[in-house]
């Protein structure tokens, strides 16, 4: 009897509520609240790149190490290009391209890197030194070819090469770079090693049958003026032979990347220049390339769910680490 | 740490924060009452399915709530369904002729190249053939495989958009061919449903004995269906022309009519449209539309789900209940609570939780 009045009175008593009982109601109104958080729209950055795979032949030059296997600067180049396709942030696009001869030959627009990435990957492990349509090797001129492919894009730059020019540049050096400068941003990937190696050789059904000579490809670029110092050759003549009579010696069948070459290169149509390494493309290109904002949304939720989380913790937490401390004091 | 074959997370290191679901197991809101003995409270099976029940509250509240935070969703999936469609590989001529309108020359002002014709015609067969899976090869001087067969239709669109960027010199269709039929090769998804080739070109060439023989070869282990569409170019030679003098008959002069023929001779099912203008080439492609709607597998991608604010409705749930065991909660004592929380702090080791 006296029980039951006891709690009778009790129940009628107006109490407070303890602070625990606050805490856990704050985290369910925290909990709710997560679920109806709104998501923010927010900008996020991404690039627009397209990237020209130099296929040439110095590029089949077998200098890069892969697990101790030797790698070719053409399948280094590529590799290259996957991971980056990989690390770009999503939202970012990227289109493929190769140069061989004097130009820049576009195989597809730039493509999303996230939603589209295994037809990109495909493309890109596709990419064979067979798609050259001549043997010929004008960097200068496929790199100006690539910037106006890539200016008709509203794209950057990715020029991967190993800078061979061959034939070798004549005498009055780099083509002069007639667009814009600095329209295009974006880098030039120096590929390749920096002690020069022999070039490997195909025959006409692909197999390879060994490496360029010395004789098989032209040493010296014979068209304009001939050099300073030719009457001094062996056999010159200033009408029948202006460059002299011997065959003149050089190490244009040895390749290695012509790092001074493609940095003198980039400077002309304002582009940076980086050298493929181990370390993955993506800093270069976030250093040379323009970041442009893409739609995204930013979800609020996890702000309230990390504070009931925090809240919920706390007042697990809070009973435990009271506890330890007092038996701490209490054990003699 | 991923719970299902579906389940992912997008931050896996938040995961690590579920050793705090423990915590639910060791400590409790709750009071503690300071009882003199254990002993003098009842066995009681509701008050232990209470403990148990809000213990495991608390522990999916944290659950939950560190489940959302890690960003808990359903993968994206690709659910293989049949429609009718085609696996189709287009393979396009990129020599410079294309960049010529069909009447061979410069395009002017209001007139289109043979290229954009045939790019904003198959734009159109893009969009509306969404099941196709389509790869993308191009030839010249050389083959170039362009794009793996795919059902990113983002992704051919821009490989058809390029198709109209100057092209180069020759054309040497044979290798092209053979380049089409490896990619089917290659691809490991077609191999209950047939093929198709779509040849685009203003032109043919000779083709090297060893690559016929190859291509022939090619054919017989894997059938496709092959077309050709022939932008024929005003005063060209077509595909089904006479020869005028019998001299004549010879790949050499009349390359188109050759490959005509040679193709035909594959013993696989070919079709040849020629084309002069560009409501030909529509009509042609209108052709192969009906053509190409045979029964076939194709993936459907069912787009992620997010299951945070699942997450977080549970971890609702649970806090609910929590909360209101909390507030139900009551004292068996009817001291003032400041006493006895001291007594309680003073001698912890004989608290027991109420519930």
């Amino acid at each position: 009897m006296t029980k039951a009045r006891w709690t009778m009175a009790r129940w009628t008593l107006p109490h407070r509520p303890d602070a625990r009982a606050v805490v856990l109601a704050m985290a369910f109104v925290l909990a709710i609240a997560a679920i109806l958080a709104p998501r923010l729209q927010s900008r996020n950055e991404a690039y627009r790149l397209l990237a020209i795979v130099d296929v040439t032949g110095s590029m089949n030059v077998r200098d890069y190490d892969h697990g101790g296997r030797p790698l070719s600067r053409l399948e280094a180049a590529k590799s290259a290009l996957r991971t980056l396709a990989a690390q770009l942030p999503c939202g970012s696009q990227l289109g493929l391209g190769i140069f061989t001869e004097r130009r820049s030959f576009l195989l597809f627009e730039p493509i999303d890197t996230c939603a589209d990435f295994a037809p990109l990957d495909g493309a890109i492990s596709a990419l064979d030194w067979r798609m050259a349509w001549e043997g010929d090797s004008y960097v200068a001129q496929g790199l100006y070819s690539a910037v106006n492919l890539a200016a008709g894009l509203n794209a950057d730059l990715i020029f991967l090469t190993d800078g061979q020019e061959a034939p070798p540049l004549p005498r009055s050096g780099i083509p002069p770079f007639t667009g814009e400068m600095g329209k295009v941003r974006g880098l030039i990937v120096g590929v390749g090693g920096a002690t020069p190696v022999p070039i490997p050789r195909f025959d006409t059904f692909g197999r390879e049958v060994g490496f360029y000579g010395p004789t098989d490809v032209p040493q010296e670029n014979r068209s304009g003026p001939p050099p300073e110092g030719a009457e001094a050759r062996e056999g010159w003549h200033p009408r029948n032979a202006p460059w002299g009579a011997e065959l003149s010696g050089g190490e244009e069948h040895m390749s290695a990347v012509r790092t001074e070459h493609l940095e003198a290169l980039a400077a002309r149509p304002g582009l940076s220049y980086a050298a493929l390494t181990s370390t993955p493309l993506e800093g270069a290109v976030a250093a040379a390339a323009r970041p442009r904002p893409v739609p995204g949304h930013r979800d609020t939720a996890p702000v309230p769910a990390a504070l009931a989380l925090l809240l919920l913790v706390g007042l697990y937490a809070a009973p435990l680490i009271r506890s330890v401390r007092y038996k701490r004091i209490a054990t003699p | 740490m991923i719970p299902g074959p579906d389940l992912s997370v997008d931050h896996p290191l938040v995961l690590l924060l579920l050793v705090l679901g423990l915590l639910p197991l060791v400590a409790s809101p709750l009071r503690g009452t300071g009882v003199p003995a254990l002993a003098l409270a009842p066995a009681d099976g509701l008050s232990m399915a209470l403990s148990v029940g809000l213990k495991i509250a608390g522990l999916l509240a944290i659950y939950a709530l560190v489940l959302g935070l890690a960003g808990l969703h359903l993968q994206a999936q690709s659910v293989a369904r049949l429609g009718n469609g085609a696996h189709l590989m287009l393979l396009f001529d990129r020599s410079a002729s294309m960049d010529n309108t069909f009447a061979n020359r410069q395009p002017g002002q209001g007139e289109e190249s043979k290229s954009a014709a045939a790019k904003r015609l198959l734009m159109d067969f893009l969009a509306h053939r969404p099941r196709d899976r389509i790869g993308v090869a191009a030839f010249s001087t050389s083959p170039m495989p362009v794009l793996p067969l795919t059902d990113h239709h983002d992704a051919v669109a821009a490989a058809v958009a390029a198709i109209d960027r100057p092209g180069l010199a020759l054309t040497d269709v044979g290798r092209g061919l053979a380049l089409a039929l490896e990619a089917f090769d290659t691809d490991n998804d077609t191999a209950t449903a047939g093929g198709a080739v779509l040849l685009v070109s203003d032109g043919a060439a000779l083709i090297d004995p060893r690559v016929q023989a190859a291509l022939r070869d090619g054919l017989k282990r894997r059938p496709v269906r092959l077309y050709w569409l022939f932008l024929r170019t005003a005063g060209a030679r077509g595909i089904f022309d006479k020869p005028e003098a019998p001299g004549d008959d010879i790949p050499q002069v009349m390359p188109e009519r050759h490959l005509n023929i040679f193709l035909s001779s594959l013993g696989v099912p070919y079709r040849a449209f020629e084309a002069g203008s560009p409501q030909a080439v529509a009509q042609a492609i209108a052709e192969i539309d009906r053509q190409e709607r045979a029964p076939m597998l194709y993936t459907e991608r069912v787009a992620r789900r997010d299951l945070d604010r699942l997450c977080y409705a549970l971890a609702a749930a649970a806090l609910a209940l929590l909360t209101a065991a909390k507030w139900a909660e009551r004292q068996l004592d009817a001291r003032p609570p400041q006493v006895r929380t001291k007594q309680a702090e003073s001698s912890p080791d004989v608290t027991r939780r109420a519930a």
